[in-house]
């Protein structure tokens, strides 16, 4: 099993510093995501990875060893890796068969084993009754099958995938995020997954690198990442948020038109001056009487806005006499109208500073 | 010591060393492959300019050669007739070309498989050949159209005479028109009718809807294939040398032949082909500008629908001017063209006693060399187009995958050529590589190198088309999984790009089977192609023989387009971008 | 990739040979037959000539239909060597001569122009092989003995006349003498070779400059004669006609053109039909000495005599008489220059040439 680590990692193409002190370090058949907005750097990080591209500072080292640094890369071709592409790039020159088998004859396997492994490839990802077709023959669903079987299949040290779902309809992504997590359940290969869509992330991955403007803003599991939050840009990324500004008084941390005790905050004690809070709409609850609240900190407020999504309803709720625009969510049937007055209770166990 | 420190606190020495250990083996290749580029297009180029400002005998700088080469009317006036020559070819030929162009595009006139055929035969014509059909047809006394006028009419005389400079533009522009005809039928049917219908609903009629709105949103592509026929009608060298000299007229390319007469004076050459080679640039740098303006040529991409012109009786009126072309440019030369190689004297007409064998008799049988050249033709034909393709190909992948810094250098030497007459070319090789050390002159390699030279850009065009038609992603995909550059080049961009490179090599393969003017200088006597052999025999005017030969070269050329038509699909010679 | 070019051109040019000459029914191997009886230092040449296979000539002593019959009839009779025949006009041939030179590779192995100027000027610079042939002593006297240090040696000779097209000119009304020509009735009916190209045509030029002056050029301008390049071109231009009378008309090409039943006759002016004598040599630096040597000798052999008879020309040796009927050196008065005359003579009237006539 393998171990990979970038430490240090920049690139710049001229003058533009497309990637810049990125440090991270993947344990062995861990499930790693770099995730971020068009132009954060992931890709180039990937390629940095696979060895397409060098860094300009920095060194990546596989079990230690490095494998890429400013003075020069160990090439792709023997790196032990595998990588999965957004446009699939399955060739279509060769049939299923052919493209699966491929890594296989380059690594001079005997043609028995050869046949053996792809076989059962494909049937780990449902392919084997198209075997026999060339890739323009298939639908792109079965061609990301094709272009997964025919990474996996070489038992790679490292899997990379660059956006690999990112051109197939919703439905498919859907179903093919769990596909990859199986996938990696039954495999656990080491596997670095480039994406900007934050619920395929979190489908997939053991961790989430959340990368802005070249940057790791922050690396974690999925869960800490959205109740945890560490930057507003985290914060902002990851699901939806309400940013809250509070001051540090004593024993509360005061906002406006309301207080919370620092005692209920995670490491409310720690913080000192002016802080910004990140807290979830899922993490306040509207409540129709005084009487029903269950004690937490709570605000009088009135509902601006509303919108019904079916699933849930959104309010934008403003505390009495105050500013504050707050996004909360709600069951679909807990009604209020446009000016109707309610209580706003909040869980400060969900709330997280940020910087 | 841990290998990150082993990296980081690295000696030079040592650092270069990893370096090495870390540089793909393939990199030996790519750089072998500029190394050949350069060796193949900036030293003949550099060598012409240095040797034609130097002393030949000392090596000193001196501007002699330029006097000498100006330093005579004669001269000048070879000059200005090769000014003419262009202009008048590439108003001719727009001429020609555009109309058809127009009406194969964007109308319903019919028969336009036939007409593009047409086209397709006058642009695989060699000019010298359409030059020999046209002596045949329209020789002052002898031409088989002077003398249908003279029996009709009973005139003293006849009414054309080939062996002028309006003669000379004709059989130029004859072949040169394709050029217009691609580069304007390309551009037509990228132009959505939509474009046209705005100016129906405002009112304009058709023609004035053609005039304004059609034909200036092609006008880039226009002047690019009127300049092609410029730079063709004064690089070439075949079709005046048969016709100038009796019409008691030079041109540049004529006149730079006389300098290797006895004694051989290249330094002279080299200082007379300069204008040639400004033309060209400026003309290349005033094309690109225009195309390079873009929302006027490259006309919206996918370009909505399009619906073809009804034309109503005009069709046929179109079509009439389509066919007088077509006769013109293919059906009149290759009629007396075919009567005479099988005719035992031409002057006696199409009779059945006049009808012969003898002249293929003699060629393939009776003649010491013709064997041997038609061979030499088409293998140095087929040789140089591998070779222009295998290293078009590489400088295309080493610029498409930014493999070495420069790269728009390395694109700028593939393309390079294109503005460098064949004529000159030839001098600039026969300078720099028929002398020791290379010591080439008369071994077929320094033919088919500058063969190559000569077609790469023909070459480089199509696969670097080819290679941005491919995603990077293919060839990454091997890498990663354990292959190497060069098999991924092998198993997949090579296969995927099969289409491209067999077109590309007919493309290359047709005009390296046909070229004159840059193997006039570099053929010794075991390595003649079939053009000088052309040239060499016309010096008798025996044009039954001549005619046999380049019968002989137009069936296989023929031949071998008609098998890339199957292979490769129809059309795949009208659609190139140069 | 020289050998690799040269090995697979070869093979395929077998290769095809073979698929050609069976496609037309012929066979090649029929011509191969035993060599003709010749001496012994002709044998010895031959046997070393044989390791070397093959030899380039390039010639402009006559049409290419008569050098053809002269190379193959000379791989007759010596089976194994295998002869290039180049012809060309004598500038040409001249002219990549000195490239060859220039470049140094040289190409070809016996030069046979019709210019004497070049083989002064190679001669001068050392760069022809001297080589007396055996059979040197046995041609007509006129031709012997051309260059005393053996350098090279008359091996071929013809006349150049004025012709006419006998379907449009009757014969009293065809020009006699050089100077009818300049009769403003011909204005765009002459045909003419030109000096640049043409040995033939520079000696002719030469010769009738030293007779006439440049004026008769300079007047001949203003008849529009159609200017050809070989001087053959001129018998093609009456067949076809083009033009018809040729100001230079070699009477090997045209009388052979002639005999075949195309309307041609040779005039032969009374001030003297100009007669060429053309010399062969080998080039220092042959990479086929004795193929070269043996091929010297071979064109002044009784059979390459005959040959040159067949195809209209003068007869190198005593026992090959012309066929009657057919006029030769003997029958006309003939004027000629002398070697130096032509040797700085022709590169002035080129000069004046392209003055003159603008080509």
């Amino acid at each position: 099993m393998t171990t990979l680590a970038l430490r240090g990692i920049e690139k710049r193409f001229g003058d533009f510093v497309a990637v810049k002190e990125l440090d991270l370090e993947l344990r062995s058949g861990e499930f790693v995501s770099l995730l971020g907005p068009s132009g954060c750097g992931k890709t180039t990080t990937l390629r940095m990875i696979a060895g397409f591209i060098d860094p300009t500072a920095g060194v990546i080292e596989m079990d230690g060893k490095v494998i890429s640094s400013p003075a020069g890369s160990v090439p792709p071709e023997r790196r032990q890796m595998s990588m999965i592409f957004q446009s699939y790039a399955v060739w279509p020159n060769m049939t299923v068969e052919q493209n699966v088998a491929f890594g296989l004859k380059l690594r001079k396997l005997p043609a028995e084993e050869i046949r053996c492994r792809v076989r059962e490839m494909l049937d780990v990802v449902q392919m084997s009754h198209l075997a026999a077709r060339y890739p323009a023959e298939l639908s792109g669903g079965q061609q990301q099958r094709v272009a997964l079987a025919r990474a996996l299949v070489i038992k790679p040290a490292v899997l990379l995938l660059d956006e690999p779902l990112s051109n197939l309809d919703a439905n498919l992504r859907e179903e093919m995020r769990f596909e990859i997590r199986r996938l990696h359940d039954e495999f656990r290969i080491t596997t670095v997954y480039v994406t900007h869509d934050q619920a395929e992330a979190m489908v997939t991955s053991d961790r989430i690198a959340v990368m802005n403007a070249g940057r790791i803003e922050q690396v974690d599991a999925p869960h800490t990442l959205y109740t945890r939050p560490r930057t507003r840009f985290v914060a902002g990324f990851i699901g939806r948020t309400n940013f809250i500004d509070g001051v540090c008084n004593g024993s509360d941390i005061v906002f406006d038109r309301f207080a919370v005790p620092r005692g209920l905050i995670e490491n409310g004690e720690a913080l000192s001056g002016k802080v910004t809070f990140s807290v979830r709409p899922q993490s306040l609850t509207l409540v129709r009487n005084e009487a029903a609240l269950s004690g937490r900190p709570s605000v009088a407020v009135t509902i601006a806005e509303r919108a019904y999504l079916g699933e849930f309803w959104t309010y934008v709720v403003v505390p009495k006499e105050g500013s504050l625009r707050l996004r909360v969510t709600a069951p679909p049937l807990e009604v209020y109208e446009v000016g109707e007055s309610a209580w706003l209770e909040i869980d400060p166990r969900q709330m997280a500073a940020i910087s | 010591m841990t290998p990150v420190a082993d990296v980081l606190a690295q000696p030079a020495a040592r650092s270069l060393v990893r370096r090495l250990r870390f540089i793909e083996p393939s990199m030996i290749l790519w750089l072998a492959m500029i190394a050949v580029l350069v060796f193949l297009i900036a030293s003949p180029l550099v060598r012409l300019v240095v040797s034609s400002l130097q002393e030949p005998e000392t090596g000193r700088l001196t501007l002699d050669n330029y006097r000498q080469a100006y330093g005579s009317l004669r001269h000048l006036q070879a000059l200005l007739n090769s000014l003419e020559l262009g202009v008048g070819v590439a108003l001719l030929a727009g001429l020609f070309g555009v109309p058809i162009a127009w009406a194969v595009s964007r109308t319903d006139m019919p028969a336009k498989g036939l007409v593009r055929l047409m086209v397709l035969g006058a642009f695989i014509t060699p000019p010298y050949l359409a030059a020999v059909g046209w002596i045949l047809l329209a020789g002052p006394n002898a031409g088989w159209i002077n003398k249908l006028w003279i029996a009709a009419t009973g005139a003293s005389q006849g009414i054309v005479n080939i062996y002028s400079m309006p003669g000379l533009i004709l059989v130029v522009a004859i072949t040169s028109f394709p050029y217009v005809f691609v580069f304007t039928n390309a551009a037509l049917d990228l132009v959505s009718s939509e474009m046209e219908d705005a100016a129906h609903i405002l009112g304009a009629g058709k023609w004035r809807t053609m005039f304004r709105v059609t034909l200036p949103l092609v006008l880039p592509a226009i002047l690019g294939g009127l300049i092609i026929s410029f730079l063709e009608a004064i690089a070439l060298f075949g079709a005046p040398a048969l016709i100038a000299l009796p019409g008691r007229f030079q041109v540049v390319a004529t006149q730079l032949w006389q300098f290797f007469e006895f004694p051989v004076r290249v330094e002279i050459a080299a200082a007379y082909a300069m204008p040639l080679l400004l033309i060209t640039v400026a003309l290349f740098w005033l094309q690109n500008r225009l195309l390079g303006r873009k929302g006027y040529a490259s006309v919206g991409g996918k370009g909505g629908e399009r619906r073809l012109i009804a034309l109503g009786p005009w069709r046929w009126v179109m079509l009439g001017y389509a066919g007088f072309v077509c006769l013109l440019a293919v059906v009149l030369p290759m009629t007396v063209l075919l009567q005479a190689a099988f005719a035992k004297a031409w002057g006696r007409g199409f009779s059945l006693d006049n009808l012969t064998l003898r002249n293929f008799r003699y060629l393939l049988f009776e003649q010491t060399q013709a064997q041997q050249t038609i061979v030499n033709t088409f293998v140095y034909g087929g040789a140089t187009a591998f070779a222009a393709i295998a290293l078009a190909l590489a400088i295309a992948y080493v610029v498409s995958r930014r493999l070495v810094p420069w790269t728009n250098v390395l694109t700028f030497l593939c393309m390079a050529p294109f503005v460098i007459p064949g004529i000159v070319l030839a001098i600039g090789f026969y300078a720099a590589y028929a002398p020791p050390p290379l010591a080439l002159y008369g071994t077929g390699t320094i033919v088919v190198l500058a063969f190559v030279t000569r077609f790469l850009p023909i070459a480089y065009t199509s696969s670097a088309a080819g290679m941005r038609s491919i995603s990077p992603e293919m060839e990454e995909a091997v890498r990663i999984l354990g292959g190497g550059r060069l098999l991924a080049i092998r198993k997949v961009l090579a296969p995927l790009l099969k289409k491209n490179l067999a077109g590309a090599w007919i493309l290359v393969f047709i005009p390296a089977t046909r070229e004159l003017s840059s193997a006039i200088f570099l053929v010794g006597p075991q390595t003649r192609v079939i053009s000088v052999m052309l040239f060499d025999l016309s010096e008798e005017g025996n044009f039954e023989v001549l005619s046999a030969l380049g019968v002989i070269l137009l069936v296989v050329t023929v031949a071998i387009a008609a098998v890339g038509f199957r292979v490769i699909g129809r059309d795949f010679m009208l659609r190139r971008s140069a | 990739m020289r050998d690799v070019l040269n090995t697979s051109r070869r093979t395929v040019l077998k290769g095809g040979g073979a698929l050609v000459a069976m496609g037309l029914g012929l066979h090649r191997a029929a011509r191969a037959q035993e060599p003709r009886t010749t001496s012994a230092h002709q044998k010895q040449l031959y046997e070393a000539a044989k390791k070397e296979g093959e030899l380039t000539w390039y010639t402009a002593h006559s049409d290419d239909v008569t050098a053809q019959a002269l190379g193959r009839d000379f791989e007759a009779a010596f089976p194994g060597i295998k002869a290039n025949v180049v012809r060309t006009t004598a500038q040409v041939a001249f002219q990549r001569v000195s490239q060859e030179i220039k470049a140094g590779a040289m190409q070809v192995d016996v030069l046979s122009s019709t210019d004497i100027g070049h083989y002064v000027y190679l001669k001068d610079k050392k760069l022809l092989e001297p080589y007396v042939p055996e059979n040197a002593s046995k041609v007509l006297d006129i031709y012997k003995g051309y260059d005393p240090d053996g350098y090279y040696h008359v091996t071929s000779a013809g006349l150049i006349g004025m012709g006419y097209n006998t379907e449009k000119l009757k014969a009293e009304e065809a020009p006699r003498n050089w100077t009818d020509l300049l009769d403003p009735k011909w204005k765009d009916k002459i045909a003419i070779g030109h000096p640049g190209f043409s040995g033939y045509v520079g000696t002719w030029a030469v010769t009738l400059r030293k007779l006439y002056g440049w004026e008769f050029f300079e007047k001949l301008a203003k008849n529009n004669p159609q200017v050809g390049r070989s001087i053959n071109d001129t018998v093609t231009m009456l067949n076809a006609g083009e033009r018809i009378v040729a100001a230079t008309a070699p009477n090997g090409t045209l009388s052979q053109s002639a005999q075949k039943g195309n309307p041609l006759k040779m005039i032969f002016p009374p001030d003297g039909a100009v007669l060429i004598i053309a010399p062969s040599g080998i080039m220092k630096g042959t990479k086929h000495p004795n193929a070269a040597r043996l091929f010297m000798e071979y064109l002044l052999t009784p059979e390459a005599s005959k040959i040159w008879i067949g195809h209209f020309n003068e007869s190198m040796r005593p026992e090959v008489a012309p066929p009657p009927g057919v006029t030769s050196a003997k029958d006309v008065k003939t004027i000629r220059p002398s070697v130096e005359e032509i040797a700085t003579g022709i590169p002035e009237v080129i000069k004046q040439w392209r003055e003159t006539f603008g080509v």
